[in-house]
């Protein structure tokens, strides 16, 4: 009972943002979506276009080895993880697939990269020392 | 009936003799009720790694690409032909899946 006059006390205190009474709740909700505070129900203004990976909307096949040559290591001819092709967790999967279709068919090399697209550009985000 | 694709690598040989047995092949196809829908060449090249086929060494090949439609049933008994040919260095054959559309691929909404 005491504690109960103590709140009363306190509540314009606590209730300084405007009415906040269960009375004025469903006049609030009503007007344009403005909350009980006064903000504004909007979608973020400032929200950036959803980026994609780099394979978004390329198809991906075995028989185009050139294209899954760049994302094996140069040296030793292993698929790079996730982490450094930076590809979506489908298009990973489908790559990593690819390539091993294509070298267990005698399209690709297991051991090496094809010394042809040695030159090509570097998609994945490592960085050789030589 | 479901649709397959054959990567076929031939060994190295003068033309006519590559269309021999492409010929041979094809016709093997159609002989078990296959319906060949498209015959691919990819090229002649090196090989990706020395391949050793019917006791002979290979780093040279010709990829041939074969459409076609037909039974799964047959398929067994047409790999175990083309395992048998002798000018043939690698026989695969694949399902070839409808595909997927790439709509509700990550990235931006077109």
């Amino acid at each position: 009972m005491l504690c109960l006059r103590e709140l009363q006390r306190w509540k314009p205190v606590l209730c300084r943002y405007g009415n906040t009474g269960v009375r004025s709740f469903a006049a609030a909700a009503g007007e344009a979506g403005r909350t009980e505070d006064g903000l504004v129900n909007m979608e973020n203004p400032y929200r950036e276009p959803q980026k994609g990976c780099v394979l978004c909307d390329v198809t991906v096949d075995f028989k185009n080895i050139q294209l899954l040559s760049q994302f094996i290591s140069p040296h030793t001819g292993r698929i790079y993880g996730r982490h450094i092709t930076g590809l979506c967790g489908r298009k990973q999967k489908e790559v990593s697939k690819a390539i091993k279709k294509a070298q267990s068919m005698g399209f690709m090399s297991v051991t090496h990269k094809n010394p042809q697209f040695m030159k090509d550009p570097n998609v994945c985000g490592i960085k050789h020392l030589d | 009936m479901p649709r397959y694709e054959l990567a076929l690598i031939l060994k190295q040989m003068q033309r006519p003799e590559t269309a021999a047995v492409l010929r041979r092949t094809v016709e093997t196809l159609m002989e078990r009720g296959a319906l060949v829908r498209d015959l691919e060449n990819l090229g002649e090249r090196q090989l990706p790694y020395r391949m050793t086929k019917h006791n002979q060494r290979h780093s040279r090949g010709t990829y041939f690409l074969v459409d076609f439609y037909a039974a799964p049933s047959m398929l067994a008994g047409l790999l175990d032909h083309l395992h048998r040919d002798v000018d043939v260095v690698r026989p695969t054959v694949l399902k070839k899946d409808a595909q997927v559309p790439n709509s509700n691929c990550c990235g931006p909404q077109k």
